[in-house]
């Protein structure tokens, strides 16, 4: 059990007092690195799953405490230097934001009895989603951490998306956007249960993006979604300022000097800067409040002098910035880019000391481009994975070692992050050996002419860290694009079919020069081309010992001698477009899966040419073990599973790993797993690191990486035995990883119900288990065994019970 | 040979190999990211900016510290793993002990004027809770290594002690000047003795078993192998011989199944850079066992490059040994300013040469021809436009035939994958693949020019044995004189055949008649063109084949007489193969269109050279019948 791959840029991180340390959200953890290295000293764990906000309690003492509230309804209370944890308060409702006033504001004198602590939380409503079948909605509530409860009857805002709280520096005043408009309430000095807040609001004619409060004056800047930034001054003057004595008639005079204000927002004055382009994400005063740091979709840090409107820049960044944080050392501050990286820059300079960076994050823009295939690739040798980035770059990150180990810029081109993408690339393919990698970019067409294909395949230096581009084939199957690339297991041989109905195998060819025997240039020809009837290919694989290539041709699967180019057989008929193939290791088997609105997993017996079993379901992704017979399927469950509980419908699992072996039908165990779409799967065997590390896993020799849609993997033991023991600790380290909970049928008859369509021989023995009477009847009806066995069974269990009356 | 010493270097890995720290004796640490190959952090005067407090600014800057040895320390905690818990002890010229906590930057404690006149060695047993110093003074210090509290010093000798190694159980301490004393690290009693090495140990270890120590002094050629057995030998086990002196030490005991004697694989790194290998099942194999060396190769500019542009193997750590003599070696190497890390796969008896790359460093380099050299081969791009695919392989087509059938079958059994299993019924019955083979047929036959149904058809039948072999009677028949001028692949007019026939003499026209009945009767030509000659034969040489050859006419008659009973069932087929080819047709319209309009026109062809036979036939009878 080894996760890794999390996003250091989910939530804002937070300083420790002495600037040491940053504290970052990371998943289910709160990971902190020290900040003169980069490297991580130590980690919070306890929450069961995504924190989102972390807050570091101020104190000029070196003490570590710090606040963190999860999506698990729960907040924690953490001595994070030792690093332990101190309180847990159950609030119940997923927090999406949390911000506490009071801990802004501390007082010097600790003599006197400190006030009860209150927490704004911005959570999301279960409740009402079930009770009004609408959307979840957000809410803000008032929370006593003190008394560890939520204040009731304290609703600030409803809202239909929880979103996050902004605080002023000084605590006093707590803000939201929703849309087009700005809601800020006063925190009153004196916290307690019960009290009013005072409430303005600020319109704006787009939608608002972020916002920040100036850490003395009445100011507020908000951003937009089309790159401007407004600053209103003097907020809140009418409402806020003692208990609104002012006689209203004085502002109906000022009204007509308040320029930029919309409508009877309570601000003195509207200012709008202009210089981003596209959407702002990030706003932040300076702590002496001179300056303004703003930042966007550009990844361009803007400083702003707040008086003058005079611009410094920090461009290149690279990707867009989601948060900037600083911290009590002026000269220290943070920024998190949407490329999972934590930059840290001295701060009047502006000059990035150390980074931070995790696993490429999956671009939300490239999410348009369907049927590009989304192209996370492992390398069993190495234990590696290959993600593609949007930047045109594929990143090899390690898997034990959970961190980067090199970029490959695929192809010649500036990124810009705010740019519209016009190159993707959108498979990769590393070779067994570890020497070749192949990739496929697309140029997308602008209005519709000039798309281009390019296949490209590279040498491979020492460790995975110089990529040398070898062969570059433009257009390799006309026009048409790319449906799948597989290398050959043992040999210097490639296969890519595409949709244009031709596939092609590539080999490499060296020409010795005569003068010195080395080889000197390595590139890649078409060795062979081969086509089925004009189909398209939707897929192609070698088996693992690289005597038969079988390629997809939609719905049929042809066999191919990959050397003399022959077609061997041809098999099949599957309903839709066969889009993953995989030999099951030396196995005689081949595995096949199609989508669409008839999805179908498929085992088919090449000694007989014929299919062995068959399950009706999604497969989002296949991986066979090399060398014995079993491999693992990531299946998209149906939304109409009942069996989760409500506890569970935030982040419900939607995908279950299934591990086969291919003369069973039976799943050998079962892994019930989130955020499954766009996942893959792979065995990867299982270095001496691991040994090290996780000592559990000496019993076999893979282990079977998960890689989910968010990039967060786990490595996972295939073949332990599913102890309880072991599931609880399961459990405890991700939420995204339930263990099987077997009950109804299953329980009696140990097997999935919903998945089987047709199998073709009888293989589940149905014996029923002893004293089965007792949960024979519960869980719905629809899974209920067929009448005759639950007769039998029922008839025992009355005669077994009436035995018992006799004694 | 004095510029390319890695002596004065101080290397250490972290524990879990992913971090590898470096002093190069200018007072800063680098610390470096053996994943990615970059460097992660430094400690400048990490220790000078400390100590300020204490001693004012006496000493300033990086370059006071005078770092004498190096240790990664790791604080066992097996549920966390890999995070907060390893720390990097140092000994300084001075005297002073420190430890560095990596991860967090900052320096864990300090242990001032531990060893006046200089720390020589820290080592500590596997579960780190202890650290031994030790030092010119000739005291062994024995501090706790969390908070850094002396917890015990004792005197080994009265002389500068020069290296100390602790047992992994903890329970034994070895130290060395010259003279390798071996202690209880509990009551600190002295347990053995060995005397042998000349000058100062350099580098000392236990082996993990703790039943050997390995050592290498100051100038010697070797490494010793002392066995710990309290007697009261005093000299070396075994000698492994070394090209120079050796810097570094590291062993791996070795499973040969025999537990109470396991063998040794030892590797050793000397002055000059270069990674020894030993390996043996026994400490008597061991002693016999040649080095397997792991360098990099040198060439003539190394002596002209300035010190530090060498590419050397500075740091290894043995990682497993695997049965067959060989074993994993995690090493850095390369250029001290950039090193690079790889793991390597050591067999015994096969040396490894290892690639330096000189990417990412800025030196001044004499000669640019091999970085030139260099960037050359590697822009070597070859690139291929959209017509890639010249050259290459096309499918194999594979004419499909019932006789070849089995063999084929064998074929696929033999590759492996596929049993015996295309056989003749599954052919049959996917129609799809008929569907292939008979388009890759036809179009076969097209490209030969030939009739394409006769040939097809006759080699099928003939191949079946339907029809005899006597083609080749024929074929010289019709290559003799006798068939000059006259063109059976084609119609001719009637006239001319009349005019060519009235121009022969009766002898030859006979003849010919005989020639035409046989290739009539094999059907070796179309009928349709053969008839008219042999009608016209049979009405201008009538007398002469009365009268010369009766028995022709015959026969002649015989074949004629055959061919009519046939007639009628004929005609059925052609019409029923009418009716089915317009059924299909229909029904494929839409579906493979050009696939099957070629078959339908070879078949369609087939019959009506088939009723055209029968019709001329029929003419042909009648002429003869009234003839007769």
């Amino acid at each position: 059990m080894f996760t890794g791959g999390r996003s250091f840029v989910s939530s804002p991180p937070a300083f420790s007092n002495d600037t040491k340390r940053l504290l970052v959200c990371t998943g289910n953890t709160v990971s902190i690195f020290s900040t003169s290295t980069g490297l991580q000293t130590s980690e919070l764990e306890g929450h069961g799953a995504q924190v989102t906000s972390v807050i570091v309690v101020p104190s000029p003492k070196v003490l570590c405490y710090c606040w963190t509230a999860s999506l698990d309804g729960t907040i924690k209370y953490w001595d994070f230097a030792a690093p332990e944890l101190m309180r847990n308060i159950d609030i119940r409702f997923p927090i999406h934001s949390m911000v506490i006033p009071s801990v802004l504001s501390y007082t010097t004198e600790t003599s006197s009895k400190l006030p009860d602590v209150f927490a704004y939380v911005y959570t999301e409503e279960v409740k009402q989603k079930e009770e009004q079948s609408k959307y979840p909605g957000g809410q803000i509530h008032k929370c006593n951490l003190t008394k560890s409860r939520v204040v009731g009857g304290v609703t600030l805002a409803e809202t239909r998306k929880p979103g996050s709280i902004t605080i002023s520096p000084s605590g006093k005043y707590i803000g939201t956007y929703e849309k087009r408009k700005l809601q800020i309430w006063e925190i009153p000095a004196k916290d307690s249960d019960h009290v009013g807040f005072k409430k303005i609001r600020l319109h704006h004619t787009k939608t608002i993006t972020t916002l920040a409060f100036h850490p003395s004056e009445m100011i507020v800047a908000a951003g937009d979604v089309t790159g401007r930034i407004l600053l209103w001054r003097g907020i809140g003057r009418r409402t806020f300022s003692n208990g609104g004595k002012f006689i209203n008639g004085a502002f109906n005079k000022d009204a007509d000097d308040r320029p930029g204000v919309r409508d009877n927002d309570d601000a003195d004055s509207c200012t709008t800067w202009h210089w981003h382009s596209a959407q702002v994400n990030v706003l932040f005063f300076s702590s002496d409040g001179a300056y303004l740091y703003s930042g966007g979709r550009e990844g361009v840090l803007v400083v702003w002098q707040l008086e003058t409107g005079k611009k410094k820049f920090l461009p290149r960044i690279g990707s867009p910035l989601l948060y900037f944080i600083n911290s009590s050392d002026p000269s220290l501050s943070s920024i998190s880019c949407a490329d999972n990286q934590i930059r840290l820059l001295r701060m009047p300079s502006m000059e990035i000391l150390k980074s931070i960076s995790g696993i490429k994050l999956p671009s939300s823009s490239l999410e348009i481009y369907e049927g590009f295939g989304s192209g996370v690739v492992f390398d069993r040798a190495a234990g590696l994975i290959a993600v593609p980035t949007e930047n045109y770059r594929v990143q090899l990150y390690s898997l034990f070692d959970d961190r980067e180990i090199s970029e490959v810029q695929i192809c010649q081109r500036n990124h810009h992050p705010g740019d519209e993408i016009t190159v993707k690339v959108n498979l990769v393919a590393l070779s067994p050996d570890g020497s070749t990698m192949c990739t496929v970019e697309t140029r997308l067409p602008e209005e519709g002419i000039g798309s281009l294909v390019s296949l490209k395949f590279w040498a491979c230096g020492i460790q995975n860290k110089d990529f040398s581009l070898s062969t570059v084939i433009y257009e390799p199957h006309r026009e048409s694009g790319i449906s799948s690339i597989a290398f050959h297991p043992t040999g210097h041989m490639a296969v890519s079919s595409s949709y244009g109905g031709d596939f092609k195998v590539w080999t490499r060819r060296q020409e010795i020069h005569p003068k010195d025997q080395a080889p000197q240039n390595t590139g890649w020809t078409c060795h062979a081309v081969g086509s089925y009837k004009k189909k398209p290919m939707t897929a192609a694989t070698f088996s693992s010992d690289g005597s038969v290539l079988a390629v997809a041709a939609e719905k049929v699967i042809t066999l191919w001698d990959p050397d003399r180019n022959i077609l061997v057989a041809v098999i099949g008929d599957s309903l839709e477009p066969i889009t993953t193939l995989s030999f099951v290791g030396k196995s005689e088997y081949l595995v096949s899966a199609s989508r669409g609105s008839n999805p179908h997993l498929t085992i088919w017996s090449m000694s007989k040419l014929c299919t062995s079993w068959s399950y009706r379901l999604q497969a989002e992704d296949i991986t066979c073990s090399m060398d014995n017979s079993t491999f693992a399927v990531l299946a998209l469950s149906e939304s109409s599973k009942g069996t989760q509980s409500a506890k569970a419908t935030i982040q419900g699992p939607d995908g279950v790993i299934l591990l086969f072996n291919v003369e069973n039908p039976v799943p050998l165990s079962t892994w019930f797993v989130s955020k499954a779409k766009g996942g893959r799967l792979c065995f990867v065997p299982s270095s001496t690191k691991l040994d090290y590390e996780v000592p559990e896993t000496k019993t076999s020799d893979a282990v079977l990486a998960y890689i989910n849609g968010n990039h967060e993997y786990v490595l996972l033991d295939p073949y332990s035995e599913q102890s309880s023991k072991l599931s609880i600790s399961r459990q405890h380290n991700s939420n995204n990883l339930e263990e099987t909970e077997r009950f109804g049928y299953s329980s009696i008859y140990g097997e999935l119900p919903e998945f089987k369509l047709k199998i073709d021989q009888a293989l589940i023995s149905s014996m029923p288990s002893e004293k089965s009477w007792r949960t024979i009847f519960s869980g719905p009806s629809h899974t209920l065994p067929p009448l005759p066995k639950l007769c039998s069974d029922y008839l025992e269990s009355l005669l077994e019970r009436r035995t018992a009356v006799v004694e | 040979m004095g510029s390319t010493n890695i002596r004065d270097i101080l290397t250490s890995f972290n524990p879990s190999l992913d971090l590898f720290a470096i002093s190069t004796g200018d007072g800063r640490i680098k610390i470096w990211d053996t994943v990615k190959g970059q460097l992660q952090t430094e400690f400048a005067d990490v220790a000078s900016t400390e100590t300020n407090s204490i001693f004012g600014k006496q000493e300033g800057g990086h370059l006071s510290m005078d770092y004498t040895c190096m240790k990664w320390l790791t604080l066992e905690k097996k549920k966390k793993r890999k995070l907060g818990s390893s720390l990097l002890i140092l000994g300084t010229g001075g005297g002073d002990v420190l430890a560095l906590d990596v991860s967090a930057g900052q320096l864990k404690w300090r242990v001032n004027n531990c060893h006046p006149g200089g720390v020589s060695a820290v080592s500590f047993p596997t579960h780190g809770s202890r650290i031994y110093t030790t030092g010119a003074d000739g005291m062994v210090c024995e501090i706790a290594s969390m908070s850094g509290n002396l917890l015990n010093k004792f005197s080994a000798t009265s002389r500068a002690i020069s290296s100390l190694s602790v047992s992994p159980d903890g329970n034994m301490i070895a130290t060395a000047s010259a003279k390798l004393k071996i202690f209880n690290s509990s009551n600190h009693k002295k347990l053995q003795n060995f005397s042998g090495h000349p000058g100062a140990v350099r580098c000392m270890i236990f082996s993990e078993d703790g039943k050997y120590v390995l050592s290498s002094a100051t100038g010697e050629r070797y490494v010793s192998i002392w066995k710990i057995d309290g007697s009261k030998n005093k000299s070396a086990c075994s000698l492994l011989n070394m090209d120079n002196p050796a810097v570094f030490l590291d062993s791996k005991c070795v499973n040969s199944g025999d537990a109470k004697n396991p063998g040794l694989a030892v590797l050793a790194i000397s002055e000059t850079g270069i990674c020894y290998f030993w390996h043996g099942k026994t400490i008597e194999e061991l002693r016999n066992s040649k080095p397997t060396k792991i360098s990099i190769p040198f060439d003539d500019e190394v002596l002209n490059k300035p010190v530090g542009a060498i590419p050397n193997v500075f740091a290894a750590k043995l990682q497993s040994i695997y049965e067959p003599a060989c074993g994993n070696a995690f090493l850095a190497y390369g250029l001290l300013i950039k090193p690079t890390f790889e793991k390597v796969l050591v067999r015994q008896g096969t040396d490894v040469i290892l690639n330096v790359s000189h990417d990412g460093i800025l030196l001044p380099i004499n000669r640019s021809r091999k970085s030139k050299k260099a960037s050359d081969t590697q822009s070597r791009v070859t690139a291929l436009d959209s017509s890639n695919a010249e050259g290459a392989l096309l499918p194999v087509p594979k004419i499909f035939d019932l006789v070849d059938g089995k063999s084929e079958g064998k074929d696929v059994a033999s590759n492996g994958m596929l049993k015996y299993s295309l056989n003749k019924s599954r052919y049959l019955n996917n129609t799809s693949q008929i569907n292939y083979f008979g388009h890759i047929l036809w179009n076969n036959a097209d490209k030969d020019g030939l009739d394409t149904v006769t040939l097809c058809m006759e080699e099928r039948l003939r191949s079946l044995g339907i029809i005899g072999n006597n083609d080749d009677k024929i074929k010289s028949k019709l290559d003799s004189k006798l068939f000059e001028g006259i063109k059976l692949d084609a119609s001719t007019p009637l006239r001319k055949v009349r005019a060519s026939i009235l121009s022969m003499e009766p002898n030859n026209a006979v003849k010919l008649l005989k020639g035409l009945v046989d290739v009539w009767q094999s059907r070796f030509y179309s009928a349709k063109h053969v008839l008219p000659w042999i009608c016209c034969i049979l009405v201008y040489h009538n007398d002469y084949v009365k009268t010369q050859e009766p028995k022709l006419l015959d026969s002649l008659y015989k074949v004629t007489k055959s061919k009519g009973p046939a007639m009628n069932p004929l005609f059925q087929l052609s019409g029923r193969l009418q009716l089915v080819l317009a059924q299909t047709n229909k029904a494929s319209n839409n579906k493979n269109v050009f696939l099957e309009h070629n078959e339908n026109e070879d078949e369609s062809e087939d019959e009506d050279v088939d009723e055209d036979v029968y019709g001329i036939e029929e003419d042909s009878q009648t002429s003869t019948d009234s003839d007769d």
